[in-house]
């Protein structure tokens, strides 16, 4: 129970963290999106329901303290997670290249639903991002994911080492 | 459940995507206001953003400080050189202009000499050998001949003994190979004026019955044809009057502090000159 108090509050602090620190080291250009590569661990890692609700509340927290458009990462983190979780079921998500891959792709896809979002919503022609902004954020968060996957991986079993349930049959 | 095991992954990505795009709606609606939830976190994260920006803030003002000292470490590097560099050339004019005054001394002394004369510069001195010379940058090139008399502001340095093409070698009045014909001032009696090393000058077959006082002037005679008449040569320290003997034994400090000098003028002879 405790648990589901917990993450909550450590998913803001991620997001807090990823406003702040993380964001000295895109000088500016850049976001390091670490939450992107939490909602695609959540994807390949946990079931729909859990893992879909994480990543609601990462995208929640996250629109509330950045996006103009209230929702837009909501549903975006939702997106991936869903595709996360249909790749996971399919694919050996334990190579580092492929989650660098499938991060990248992902990074990718967010980009390129915003830049839609904003073309149909509000008229706005932002395609010059995807070049300038979303391909080398898809590169350098592509690059970073392996090494998260495995500090993800560390920290999920730390969080079930006092957990002495049997494992649930799915 | 009431779903199907199969379709449960579906229907709940489907809801929580409906989610999202009714939120996104909502929104959009009702863009003045911002919900309870939304309002939550913001006052959750807003003190946790202000407390990690103000550490990072003292981090980098430290690390920007940390620069700045730095900065001010090559700054003071770079100054004390320039101040090294300034203290050489000021040391450069001040050289220059005590050298100055020297040739001014020199040239004063030139304009009261009816021969022609030649500037030299000391290249150096021995200080330890038994020969009292000086080595001077002018030599057979600058006209320069062994015998030509050397003198300084002060008086009589000596004479030439050798040269080179650039070169002179000068033996000074003190060494004991050196004889100057002198004569006293105050009383014109004449003799010669031998070097004596450290000691100074002695100046021989004065006639015991002469009187001769110390702090007497000694010029040169002019008799040898060397020295032109009326150079200063020394003064009179001391005087001793032996029994037995015809002469007196005269100590003369010799004028020229032959330690300290950097320039001096070499004397061309007028019968030399005309050559």
């Amino acid at each position: 129970m405790i648990r589901y108090l917990l993450l909550p509050l450590l998913l803001l602090l991620l997001v807090i963290v990823q406003l702040t620190i993380l964001e000295l080291f895109s000088f500016g250009w850049f976001g390091i999106e670490i939450s992107l590569i939490v909602v695609i661990y959540l994807g390949f890692h946990l079931d729909t329901l859990h893992g879909g609700v994480l990543s609601l509340l990462l995208g929640f927290f996250l629109d509330c303290l950045t996006s103009a458009i209230f929702g837009l990462y909501m549903f975006l983190y939702v997106l991936i997670f869903y595709l996360s979780n249909i790749a996971g079921g399919k694919i050996y998500a334990g190579r580092p290249t492929l989650i660098a891959s499938f991060t990248a792709l992902c990074t990718l896809l967010e980009g390129m639903v915003i830049v839609l979002f904003y073309r149909y919503v509000f008229g706005a022609d932002i395609l010059d991002a995807i070049p300038r902004i979303f391909v080398p954020q898809a590169v350098v968060v592509g690059c970073l994911s392996p090494l998260f996957f495995v500090l993800l991986k560390h920290f999920e079993v730390f969080l079930h080492a006092e957990d002495r349930r049997p494992a649930r049959r799915i | 459940m009431l779903i199907p095991h199969k379709y449960q992954s579906p229907f709940v990505a489907a809801v929580l995507l409906i989610i999202s795009l009714a939120v996104i709606s909502y929104s959009a609606s009702r863009l003045a206001e911002t919900g309870f939830l939304r309002k939550m976190v913001l006052e959750v994260a807003s003190p946790a953003e202000n407390a990690i920006n103000v550490l990072l803030k003292g981090l980098h003002d430290s690390w920007k400080r940390y620069i700045f000292l730095v900065g001010i470490e090559d700054e003071n590097r770079r100054l004390r050189y320039g101040n090294a560099v300034l203290n050489e050339q000021l040391n450069n004019y001040r050289e220059g202009y005590m050298e100055g005054m020297r040739l001014r001394k020199l040239l004063n002394l030139k304009d009261g000499l009816t021969n022609q004369v030649v500037a030299a510069r000391v290249i150096d001195r021995n200080r330890v050998s038994l020969f009292k010379t000086i080595l001077i940058d002018k030599g057979t090139a600058d006209g320069m001949r062994v015998g030509f008399p050397v003198l300084s502001e002060q008086g009589v340095v000596g004479r030439i003994i050798e040269t080179a093409w650039h070169a002179s070698q000068v033996l000074l009045l003190v060494d004991g190979n050196s004889n100057v014909d002198g004569m006293i001032q105050r009383s014109r009696a004449q003799g010669i004026l031998q070097g004596a090393g450290s000691a100074g000058c002695n100046l021989k077959y004065i006639s015991r019955v002469e009187e001769v006082l110390p702090g007497d002037v000694v010029l040169t005679a002019g008799l040898a044809g060397v020295f032109p008449k009326g150079l200063l040569l020394g003064v009179i320290s001391g005087v001793s009057r032996k029994e037995e003997g015809l002469f007196q034994k005269i100590d003369v400090t010799p004028a020229v502090d032959f330690g300290r000098l950097e320039e001096v003028l070499a004397l061309i002879p007028d019968a030399r000159a005309g050559k």
